[in-house]
């Protein structure tokens, strides 16, 4: 009875999720059998389904490797210091452009910092590598106050400075775009209230904005735990790294890359992918868990 | 320049195919049940009389990287050379090319749809196990039978020159494609050392051979300004480990080994663990402390490179004979009358010495045209492919139209202006890919394309200072079984890793050269000896075909 | 009616501006260099070090190659289709899902989520994927381009935060009135959600107007081509050698570089025009918040 009224009452709701599941049963899950490649030795010609089973050979043939731990360990920092540093920085740059009071500077800022967003990375893996060599602008800038010459890009003591920075630069307006979305759903009365409680900008930044975007927030910042293992963009630190810099930079990506190179191995690849997704929604299963917990958002 | 970029970038070619699964698809199964007629059948049929392949109208499949298509241009269908084939032979070629970008995925994906067109003209070694796997897999047929009766002109070929037979067969005697050749050697060789004689003029220094005389011609760079300006901003050697290790063999050639396996004495061995290897690192290591090799030279780029090259501050590297020499010459021209690069030969240890090991590329690289099992006019595609190794298919694939693209003076296929300095402004590739395909394709390539190709005085003296090398130890192209080449992947990507590490530490000042005792235990704890087995194991098949 | 502004909110005021235009400084320079390199003498670009304050030399011919390539037009017509087709369902998809799955008392909306988020996580592959859509007869069509990338999770997840924080009050008066579920996501949802609408479809317009990879694994009909397809291929085919070509064949002159920019330019500038009209929105939303001033 309960069942059939809440079928009923919700009709329309149903009808809006028929498509919806229907793009994701066939578009998405319908492929799906392909994981099975990481535990196949896979040929194209056989196909999926006729090729032979390896089990786990692709897993040990990893964790056998020489680099293993380097390489995990440099996914994760990298993915850790885009996490504590890149984070953060759209949501400084919402609230400090939401406090803006000309409106057309505002507008302009706005439409500025979104720019570099639409330049592809290699033009600005290209820019980094011109502006930091050792006979670059930087060197050249600093020389001027009497600092010694630096090869940042041979250091590996400089790659993630320079990998999570550039990464920052380039994406900060464009994240904040979201937060300044949430920002102007804030219901204007709150603002007027605490005015006349005589709070200053800080304290409406604190009481007010702050707290109206914090679901949103917390959306992003439980998505962004599902991508700790991930270990930054692949293509970006093949443009940017080198042997020297491999102690730093080389992550799990750009090592199944390398050795994808040697072979096609689309196994070796499907199972190395398979392990850093599973790590990844591990992550984002507890980040979500915890974020039920302590304040009620969560994911499903 | 990255040699692995290039080799990336350089398998082009397979989503065509996908169109053919797909209208085969669409077109709905009669294709397959129209009872085409069988290959024996329809090769009864007689040679029609006017010299064509086929009596009736036929139209094949074939997939192809297209390259760079001159402008104007939408498939191989629209080149001079293709026209004119299908004039003389009769058969109407449907070409699908891939899109210039993601060939790889794009072959992958026509390997596993399960349909395939007509003929595949491809990099084989792509395919995991190469042209053995895709034959073994069953997707492409063995051709030595079809060869010997029906396709004469590389028969002959063949039979003339049997060392050109045992490249393009599989260690258990099979040929699976149309091969794409350079056999001449003036075709395989491209890479080199090369320094900027001007600044030796300028210098009174003769052209470097030996690493002594490199030593002393690098530090008269680096001290006595030959660029003139009166700034000490000379780089006298950049250097590259990615070509340098693995394929050009520059200054690893002075100590007899390479970066990667290679023969001694019949036998393979892994260059980086010999002790010539280690004589080789201390050599780099005191000219980067002396700053004769560029500090920089790790991080460096091809834009970068460009921009030394062209600046006036760079005296030596390796470099192409086209996109090197070639390109900054033609860059500097301009700018500074005087710049003049040479190309060098490998030095050696001791005067006069022969270099052993340079860059070659091999006869044969795996590239050529495949049939494919669902092909159903074998004998004709067989004897279409055959044309291009004729007389009148060799012409036309390397030269284009007689009178249009190119004319014979003194009995020498001349380019005409139209390709050579074309009104439009287009490049020579561009111009002559409207009517010819000289860089690649099932048929024997042309010397007296390169030579017209690389036409500056000095593009010509280096290709030949390059060849001068013996290249007796270079590996010839192997085969190996799935299992070999995942363990040798496996192995490989861990050893190579270290290695160029270990290189620019090494060279670096890093990690001192006493440790080099340990960096030989580290590769070989890496399962060096296994990966050895299989290339040793290899290439007692090849010495076997 | 203005407050009075006192002594920190001026140095408040007066320390963001300093550091906006800082960041405007920052951010512009990359936007103008590439601007400036695409209109550049390659030779002269190459040999330049440090800030790119203007063009060096002056040259279009770079542009002039771009669009001497008859596909560029073609190229513009069906990324234009794509970006208006696909963004429009994007939109009506991503929100009837975003609508129905923050509803509270819609049964299995936890394990609906969690299979959605799944999605973000393990995919088939791509050969899977393709012998998909070749099953579903979808290669080769223009739906290629639209279907598969008909919802994007990541802004599906976005948009159901924001409609889970509208006021259930809302809701309920107009299901009082009799509105249907329908009625009340385009009477009510929409319009008190216009900020977030435009950034979606400013992100999935964007999305559209730079995929390719779609493009390159299902479209072989080069008339189907989107403009990005068609500038990877200008671009990649002025900088790698083809199969068959040695390093030795192809000639590559220097213009390829400022190739790239104009290449960069040419594909960018449509989608920087679109921006100013959708922020128009969150003009609007932002002055509801400031109505306070």
């Amino acid at each position: 009875m309960n069942i059939l009224r809440g079928w009923s009452r919700h009709k329309y709701i149903y009808l809006m999720l028929l498509p919806v599941i229907v793009y994701y049963v066939v578009f998405l899950y319908l492929p799906m059998y392909g994981l099975q490649i990481a535990f196949k030795d896979f040929s194209p010609a056989k196909g999926v389904w006729g090729s032979p089973w390896v089990g786990f050979d692709h897993f040990v043939s990893f964790y056998d490797s020489y680099y293993f731990w380097r390489l995990i360990r440099n996914t994760v920092l990298i993915s850790f210091y885009e996490l504590i540093f890149g984070f953060p920085a759209p949501i400084l740059l919402a609230l400090l452009l939401n406090e803006i009071r000309v409106r057309i500077f505002r507008n302009v800022v706005q439409s500025i910092t979104y720019l570099p967003h639409f330049i592809s990375i290699v033009v600005v893996s290209g820019m980094m590598i011109d502006f930091l060599s050792s006979d670059g602008m930087i060197n050249q800038l600093t020389g001027l106050l009497g600092l010694p010459s630096v090869s940042f890009l041979i250091s590996p003591e400089w790659f993630r400075t320079i990998y999570v920075s550039s990464g920052i630069w380039q994406g900060v307006g464009w994240g904040s775009i979201i937060f300044l979305a949430a920002i102007s759903g804030i219901d204007p009365s709150l603002y007027e209230a605490a005015k006349s409680d005589g709070a200053g900008r800080f304290r409406q930044i604190w009481h007010i904005t702050l707290p109206g975007i914090l679901p949103t927030i917390m959306i992003m910042l439980i998505l962004r735990f599902g991508t700790l293992m991930a270990g930054g963009s692949m293509e970006k630190i093949l443009l940017l790294y080198n042997s020297t810099t491999y102690e730093t930079a080389d992550v799990i990506s750009t090592f199944v890359y390398r050795r994808g190179l040697l072979q096609m191995d689309y196994g070796f690849s499907a199972a190395i992918g398979l392990f850093n997704n599973v790590m990844n929604f591990l992550l984002l299963v507890a980040a979500n868990r915890f974020s039920r917990k302590i304040n009620n958002t969560s994911l499903w | 320049m990255k040699y692995g970029y290039q080799k990336t970038a350089a398998v082009l070619a397979a989503l065509t195919a996908m169109t053919v699964a797909l209208s085969a698809c669409a077109g709905g199964n009669g294709n397959n049940s129209s009872a085409a007629p069988s290959p024996q059948q329809s090769g009864a049929s007689e040679t029609p009389a006017d010299g064509k392949i086929v009596s009736s109208p036929l139209a094949l499949t074939d997939y192809v990287q297209s390259g760079t298509l001159a402008s104007g241009m939408k498939s191989f269908n629209d080149m001079a050379a293709y026209q004119e084939t299908e004039k003389i032979t009769g058969i109407h070629i449907d070409f699908r090319h891939p899109t210039v970008g993601q060939e790889k995925n794009q072959f992958n994906l026509l390997m596993s749809s399960g349909q395939y067109p007509d003929i595949i003209e491809w990099g084989w070694n792509d395919y995991p196990g190469g042209g053995v796997g895709a034959m073994n897999a069953g997707i492409i047929i063995p051709l030595n039978d079809y060869i010997d009766k029906y396709a004469p002109n590389l028969s002959k070929l063949l039979t003339d020159n049997p060392d050109i037979r045992k490249e393009i067969s599989t260690d258990d005697g099979r040929i699976y494609a149309f091969p794409f050749l350079r056999s001449d050697p003036y075709l395989r060789t491209y890479q080199g050392l090369a320094i900027r004689q001007d600044w030796l003029d300028t210098l009174g220094l003769q052209v470097p051979t030996t690493i002594d005389e490199w030593h002393t011609v690098l530090q008269a760079f680096k001290t006595k300004d030959p660029n003139q300006n009166g700034k000490a901003d000379e780089i006298p050697l950049l250097i590259a480990k990615d070509t340098l290790l693995n394929f050009s063999n520059v200054f690893l050639n002075a100590w007899g080994t390479t970066g990667r396996f290679n023969l001694q004495d019949g036998k393979v061995v892994f260059g980086p663990i010999q002790p010539a290897y280690k004589e080789f690192l201390q050599t780099m290591h005191d000219w980067y402390a002396e700053g004769l090799i560029d500090r920089d030279y790790a991080a460096t780029d091809g834009k970068q490179k460009d921009a030394k090259w062209t600046g006036d501050v760079l005296g030596a590297s390796e470099l192409a004979v086209g996109g090197g020499i070639g390109k900054y010459t033609t860059a500097m021209a301009a700018k500074n009358p005087k710049f003049n690069l040479a190309g060098v030969p490998y030095p050696t240890l001791n005067k006069g010495d022969k270099p052993v090991l340079g860059q070659r590329e091999p006869i044969f690289n795996s590239t050529g045209a495949a049939i494919t099992k669902d092909n159903k006019h074998v004998i004709e595609t067989v004897k279409w492919l055959d044309f291009k190794y004729g007389e009148v298919g060799h012409m036309l694939f390397n030269f284009g139209i007689e009178g249009k693209s190119y004319e014979m003076k003194d009995g020498y296929p001349t380019y005409t202006d139209e390709v050579m300095k074309n009104p439009d402004g287009l490049a020579f590739a561009a111009a002559i890919g409207k009517y010819a395909v000289p860089f690649g394709g099932p048929f024997v390539q042309d010397k007296r394309y390169q030579e017209q190709n690389a036409s500056l005085p000095q593009q010509k003296a280096a290709l030949n200072t390059w060849m001068a090398a013996d290249n007796d130890g270079l590996l010839p192209p192997l085969t190996f079984t799935n299992e070999e080449s995942a363990r040798l992947a496996a192995i490989m990507t861990d050893v190579n890793t270290y290695r160029d590490e270990m290189f620019d530490k090494f060279v670096m000042g890093a990690e001192p050269l006493d440790n080099f005792d340990k960096f030989v235990k580290t590769i070989q704890g890496m399962g060096i000896q296994e990966a050895l087995d299989i290339e040793q194991a290899a290439y007692d098949r090849y010495l076997k075909r | 009616m203005k407050p009075r502004i006192g002594f920190g909110e001026r140095v408040f005021d007066g320390s963001n501006t300093v550091l906006m235009l800082a960041l405007v400084v920052v951010t512009l320079y990359p936007f103008l260099y590439v601007l400036f390199a695409s209109f550049s003498d390659p030779a002269d670009l190459l040999q330049h070090r440090g800030l790119l304050l203007a063009p060096t030399g002056f040259s279009l011919e770079s542009y002039k190659l771009v669009f001497d390539n008859p596909m560029i037009s073609i190229g513009y017509l069906n990324t234009i289709l794509y970006v208006i087709v696909g963004t429009a369902l994007n939109l009506t998809l991503t929100s009837f899902a975003a609508y129905a799955l923050s509803r509270k008392g819609v049964r299995f909306v936890g394990p609906i989520m969690f299979a959605i988020v799944f999605t973000m996580f393990f995919s088939g592959g791509l050969i899977p994927t393709y012998l998909n859509m070749k099953q579903l007869g979808l290669l080769d069509t223009r739906w290629a381009m639209i279907l598969p990338s008909a919802i994007s999770t990541w802004n599906l997840l976005v948009m159901r935060t924001s409609f889970a924080s509208i006021p259930a009050a809302l809701e309920e008066s107009a299901r009082i009135d009799g509105a249907n579920d329908f009625r009340i996501l385009l009477r009510i949802f929409i319009p008190v959600s216009l900020p977030i609408m435009a950034v979606m479809t400013l992100f999935y317009g964007v999305g559209h107007w730079n995929a390719y990879m779609d493009a390159l694994i299902y479209l072989r009909d080069r008339n189907l081509y989107p403009l990005q397809l068609v500038l990877q291929e200008i671009l990649i085919t002025n900088s790698t050698d083809s199969m068959m070509s040695s390093v030795a064949d192809v000639d590559k002159g220097l213009l390829q570089e400022t190739i790239k920019y104009a290449t960069i330019i040419v594909a960018t500038v449509p989608v920087l025009l679109l921006y100013p009209f959708l922020q128009r929105y969150f003009v609007k939303g932002v002055m509801l918040g400031s109505i306070k001033e």
